[in-house]
Parts: C-alpha cells; sequence; structure tokens
C-alpha cells in the first residue's frame, strides 16, 4: 500500500521547520513531512530552546495555502489532535495550555508551533511543527520539573511512526473541514 | 484569530488578539481587554470589525502588520538597501512566527517598531523610499 504522505526522515538536522521551509520554498508538495530522530537545534516560539534528543518525535509538516485566520485554528486544533490521541490511545488526561501545549500532571509533553512566510497581502509558506516527547528516558536538570515524556507517564515504548501516522490524518482531516466550512 | 461562535441559535462574531501583557477580545464589536491573569474589562464598545489594512489602499513601500502580536525580530536598519523578498521583520502572533517579506525592493526611509512590541494589524510598522 502506497503510503499517505512523504516523509522525508533525517537522522539528526538542526530544525525539522527550518528544513521544511527550506523544501517548501523550493516548491516541495503541501503535506510533505520533515522528521528527524534528534534535533541538535529543536525551537520554539521567540526562538526558545526545544530539547530534542533522540527518543521523540520531531516533525514539521508543509501546510497547503491556507488564510492567516486558517493557520491560527489549525496551530490549536493541532494541539486539540494530539491531546485526543494521547488520550484515546493511552488513557491519560493532557491539558492543553491554550494554544500550543499539551501538559500531562502540569509538564510540558508537547508543543506545537506554526510559521509563516508572508510577504504582501500573501502567505508563501507555512509550516507546523510538533515536538512530542514520547520515548525521553530522562531530562536534564533545568526541565525535569516541567517536562514529561510519555515512556515517563506509562513505562512502556510508544511507537513513534504509528502515532505520527495518526497525527498527520487527522491534521489533514481538521484542516479539509475548516477549508470547506469557509467556502 | 477571527471566529464564529453559535450559542443558543445566536451567532457572535469574535476576535481574539495575543498583544504581548494582554489578550484582546472583541465581541460583536464590544473591546474586552484581559491582562496575564485572566483580568478582564471592557474597554471600548462597537469599535467595529472594519481593519484599516482592508480600507487603505495598497501600497508595497509601506508594511503594515498583516494581523495582530508582538515584534519579535526586526532584522535590517534604517537606511539599509532592501531586496526583494529579503527578511524584514518577525511577527510573533497567537503562537504563529511570522516572516515578513519585502514585497519590493528599496531603502529603510523608517522602522516604527521596536523588538518586544505590540502592534495591531493593519499598524504601519516599516517605511521603504
Amino acid at each position: 500500500m502506497e503510503p499517505k504522505f512523504k516523509i522525508i526522515e533525517f537522522e539528526d538536522i538542526p530544525s525539522t521547520s527550518e528544513k521544511a521551509k527550506e523544501l517548501a520554498i523550493q516548491n516541495e508538495s503541501p503535506w510533505t513531512v520533515v522528521l528527524a530522530r534528534q534535533q541538535s537545534n529543536g525551537h520554539g516560539r521567540k526562538g526558545e530552546a526545544w530539547f530534542s534528543p533522540e527518543g521523540g518525535l520531531y516533525f514539521s509538516v508543509i501546510l497547503p495555502k491556507s488564510s492567516i485566520a486558517d493557520l491560527q485554528t489549525i496551530t490549536i486544533l493541532a494541539a486539540f489532535v494530539i491531546s485526543k490521541i494521547i488520550k484515546d490511545d493511552f488513557n491519560l488526561e493532557p491539558l492543553i495550555k491554550l494554544p500550543n501545549d499539551i501538559l500531562l500532571d502540569g509538564k510540558k509533553v508537547c508543543g506545537v508551533l506554526t510559521e509563516n512566510v508572508i510577504m504582501g497581502d500573501k502567505t508563501l509558506v507555512s509550516i507546523i511543527g510538533v515536538g512530542l516527547d514520547t520515548n525521553i528516558k530522562e531530562f536534564p536538570n533545568d526541565l525535569k520539573d516541567i517536562s514529561v515524556s510519555l515512556r515517563q507517564v506509562l513505562f512502556k515504548e510508544i511507537d513513534n511512526n504509528e502515532i505520527l501516522e495518526k497525527i498527520l490524518s487527522e491534521l489533514k482531516n481538521q484542516l479539509e473541514i475548516i477549508n470547506q466550512n469557509n467556502q | 484569530m477571527n471566529l464564529k461562535i453559535k450559542i443558543k441559535g445566536r451567532e457572535y462574531n469574535v476576535s481574539v488578539e495575543d498583544l504581548a501583557d494582554t489578550v484582546v477580545v472583541n465581541i460583536d464589536g464590544n473591546e474586552y481587554v484581559f491582562d496575564a491573569n485572566g483580568n478582564g474589562k471592557a474597554q471600548k464598545e462597537n469599535s467595529g470589525f472594519v481593519k484599516p489594512a482592508s480600507i487603505a489602499p495598497k501600497n508595497s513601500k509601506q508594511i503594515k502588520a498583516p494581523l495582530s502580536g508582538v515584534i519579535s525580530e526586526i532584522s535590517i536598519e534604517p537606511n539599509s538597501l532592501i531586496k526583494v523578498a529579503q527578511k524584514l521583520l518577525t511577527l510573533s502572533a497567537m503562537k504563529m512566527e511570522n516572516e515578513i517579506l519585502a514585497e519590493t525592493q528599496g531603502k529603510v526611509k523608517e522602522i516604527l517598531v521596536k523588538k518586544g512590541q505590540a502592534v495591531r494589524e493593519g499598524d504601519l510598522l516599516i517605511i521603504l523610499e
């Protein structure tokens, strides 16, 4: 069976979002996914570092051309989609810290960041980046009180490929619903 | 962010703007401002939904904010020469980072904003000549 999404996988890159942005500018198709086993320069909002060692799920998706209002909605919906998967698949109670962080027992387990490149009134490129702490064994001292991984809570390995496929399928569904409602 | 919310059959037009330390919520033209602790108050009634950017004539030498947010990075300096598609600044809004590129070439005449400054949709940010 043909895979639903084109996934470009890297062992170790500075940032999946930077790579996805570069590919989007070179006309790579929407819904292409850049996936990394680890990031050396993963970042969140305002360039804040995102701890990205091996074990976590780090990916960025090139989004189809959409209005800025729809992109704001998809950022929030991404957090909702991921929370729902965590709740349904692992029987946990995640909390969405609006608009884009997901917490488990008050500690951050996932962050979502959308980045746009805008010229005049046109959005040239939109990328949504996700960092989900799936199989991280332990966090450094400065993060261990504020971050947590699914493995630490569930005491088992998570299948990153399976959870990635679910997130992508649901994100695509949600964006299609938003676009239909705006037509 | 613009939303339509239906409550008991009545539809409300709602916009939410994240402006650094405050969040401005506009419900059918009535504006409410909330601080970081969630304390809110009505600020202005019937401010309407007409945005300056939508009524002003397009001028690619005047760079305006495409949405409300906070200036997180300025990538140019006054008097510098700008090429088409050069990055001018980054505007952070509702957890989205937005790189604003130049639509036209020119010389930076004036930068009207500073890093960390909150701006609203349609505000003039940079003037080129």
